[in-house]
């Protein structure tokens, strides 16, 4: 039996081994070094004239102008994206799961976005949004001035982040799609029998079989969005006049380009802490449902 | 049954959604047609429907492409992907597929709490610590290497709770026999438990690839010189070269996607089942 353990251990050691040494090399020493560099003044290119510095960083962030910029642009971004990727996606899986006809088209059509990468999606929308540009030209036909686009301080931002929509939609589309085919059909037939509208069945069946799957949309979209930077990276290096820098952009720009490693972190840490809240709201707000229908079947039963 | 009206609005709402997919789609009809043109074609076509057409059939349809395959390194940055992506997927399998046997069967010491820790740094967002990696590869030298792009993606706490979510429902007696036969546990992890469990390496392969494939802030990062780019890099420091036309950009664009198109037609199944699962798992 003691042999059985010790062979155990060495054996699940042996095979965890590898992935633990990555991991530790990979994933927790940085996040270590982060969280102790954002407490220093480091600066790569003269390592040996870092000082601890306590908290100055924080402090130092919340009143620098660049940083609240490139701040309120995510959120920016996030409260554009967030409703119309969330609303657009669950109303296209509505529309495309009652349709009897060219359901797989539809499903394709939607997706084809998703599959094209960040660079890709954002090197043909320079095309489209340039000056002389087939958007522009579009307008033009329907009677409108042409647009600057990424050109503009003021539509930079809204633009990047409707493409941003438009290549994301798909994805979130195809989850509400399998959880509304996930509702049980008996569910409609008794509301038919009840003689219920439609709105009725969409109001009392549909959206809150929907909800949980609806939190972690929601949420997912709005990660996503926080971590927004290869867009503005291709399109506009950020501008015109920093106005579409965002939060991840500026680390990656103070830590890599600058070399400043010390407010780098401080910013990465300010911005993993969103994010995790986000996370954890996430899985609060589900978990809570799940335990709800766990009492109710617990009192049914 | 349909009533007769019902069915009516049925068909409505069809028209309605095929118009909507086509103004959805115009930006990719738009790419596809133009990549076959000159740049004075593309503008002469702008304002009329025929920006949506590709040109008539002739000599010279597929000029942007060969242009951009022999004329560009293009090529070579999508070779490169390829062997990349090719690597990473090996690597992958084995660190992550052991680790994840290793959390689903092997009763090791503090074996739960690892499962904690691997779920729970699913959630640190990996640009916080990109800049870390960045200075780590550059202080051992790597930076530019194919090594030091590679040793930090290998391991994903993802794909190990994955991989755990699979093994941990295989019979354990399957095990216990093929102990019996003198079996070791490494070559039984090869011959028996990956070969059970097909579905799980193939959804971790695409995936794999889908993310190197698409991949841009970290090689962006590692690679400067123009042997080892990734495409999605390459494709930034072609578009930016000058003399590279509009309709050659569109060419290149549409080359870098064919790749990603045939993987999620073969695997569309697998991938929609990953995307739906994601949303369930956790909803």
């Amino acid at each position: 039996m003691m042999k059985k353990k010790k062979s155990n251990t060495i054996m699940g050691m042996a095979f965890f081994g590898p992935a633990l040494v990555l991991l530790t090399i990979f994933l927790f020493i940085p996040m270590i070094l982060t969280l102790v560099f954002s407490f220093t003044d480091y600066f790569a290119l003269s390592p040996n004239l870092t000082h601890f510095v306590g908290f100055e960083n924080y402090g130092k962030l919340f009143k620098d102008e660049l940083f609240l910029q490139s701040f309120f642009n995510t959120v920016k971004f996030v409260l554009i994206i967030l409703p119309c990727q969330g609303l657009g996606a669950l109303g296209l899986a509505l529309l495309i799961n009652k349709v009897t006809h060219c359901k797989k088209y539809f499903k394709v059509a939607f997706f084809v976005p998703v599959v094209m990468s960040l660079a890709v999606v954002s090197t043909l929308w320079m095309q489209i949004y340039s000056p002389e540009g087939i958007l522009n030209t579009i307008l033009g036909n329907l009677g409108i001035n042409a647009q600057p686009f990424i050109h503009s301080a003021s539509q930079a931002l809204p633009s990047i982040a409707l493409m941003s929509v438009w290549q994301g939609v798909g994805y979130q589309m195809i989850i509400f799609l399998g959880g509304l085919q996930a509702i049980n059909p008996a569910l409609y037939e008794a509301a038919e029998m009840d003689h219920a509208s439609s709105w009725q069945k969409f109001k009392d069946i549909t959206l809150p079989e929907l909800k949980p799957l609806c939190v972690f949309v929601f949420i997912t979209v709005t990660i996503g969005a926080f971590r927004m930077i290869v867009q503005p990276m291709v399109m506009t290096g950020g501008g015109p006049s920093h106005s579409t820098y965002t939060m991840v952009y500026n680390i990656y720009e103070t830590g890599t380009v600058n070399w400043e490693i010390g407010i780098a972190s401080t910013m990465a840490i300010v911005f993993a802490i969103f994010v995790m809240i986000l996370t954890v709201i996430q899985s609060i707000l589900t978990r809570d449902k799940e335990d709800k229908h766990v009492n109710k079947k617990a009192k049914n039963g | 049954m349909l009533t007769k009206k019902q069915k009516t609005a049925n068909w409505i709402l069809v028209i309605i959604l095929l118009i909507a997919s086509l103004f959805f789609l115009f930006p990719v009809i738009w790419m596809l047609a133009n990549s076959f043109k000159g740049d004075a074609a593309i503008t002469a076509d702008m304002n009329t429907i025929k920006a949506f057409i590709p040109p008539a059939l002739s000599g010279n349809f597929f000029d942007n492409y060969i242009t951009i395959l022999t004329d560009t390194k293009f090529l070579k940055y999508m070779v490169n992907t390829l062997f990349y992506a090719a690597i990473l997927i090996v690597l992958g399998i084995i660190v992550n597929g052991l680790a994840g046997y290793a959390l689903a069967k092997i009763k090791f010491p503090f074996r739960e709490r690892w499962v904690l820790i691997i779920l729970l740094l699913q959630i640190v967002p990996m640009e916080t610590i990109l800049t870390i990696h960045f200075l780590m590869i550059a202080k051992v030298g790597l930076l530019n290497t194919v090594i030091g792009y590679i040793l930090p993606m290998i391991v994903n706490p993802f794909n190990i709770f994955l991989f755990r979510q699979v093994f941990i429902s295989l019979p354990d007696d399957v095990y216990e026999a093929a102990q019996l036969d003198f079996c070791g546990p490494l070559k039984y992890f090869f011959t028996m438990v990956l070969p059970m469990s097909k579905t799980v390496v193939a959804t971790v392969s695409v995936f794999t690839f889908l993310n190197v494939w698409n991949d841009y802030l970290w090689p962006s990062l590692v690679f400067t010189s123009s042997d080892l780019l990734t495409a999605q890099i390459g494709l930034n420091s072609i578009t930016s070269n000058d003399n590279t036309t509009m309709g050659q950009t569109l060419a290149v664009i549409t080359l870098i996607t064919i790749p990603v198109i045939i993987i999620y037609s073969l695997f569309s199944k697998q991938i929609v089942e990953g995307v739906t699962s994601t949303g369930s798992k956790e909803g």
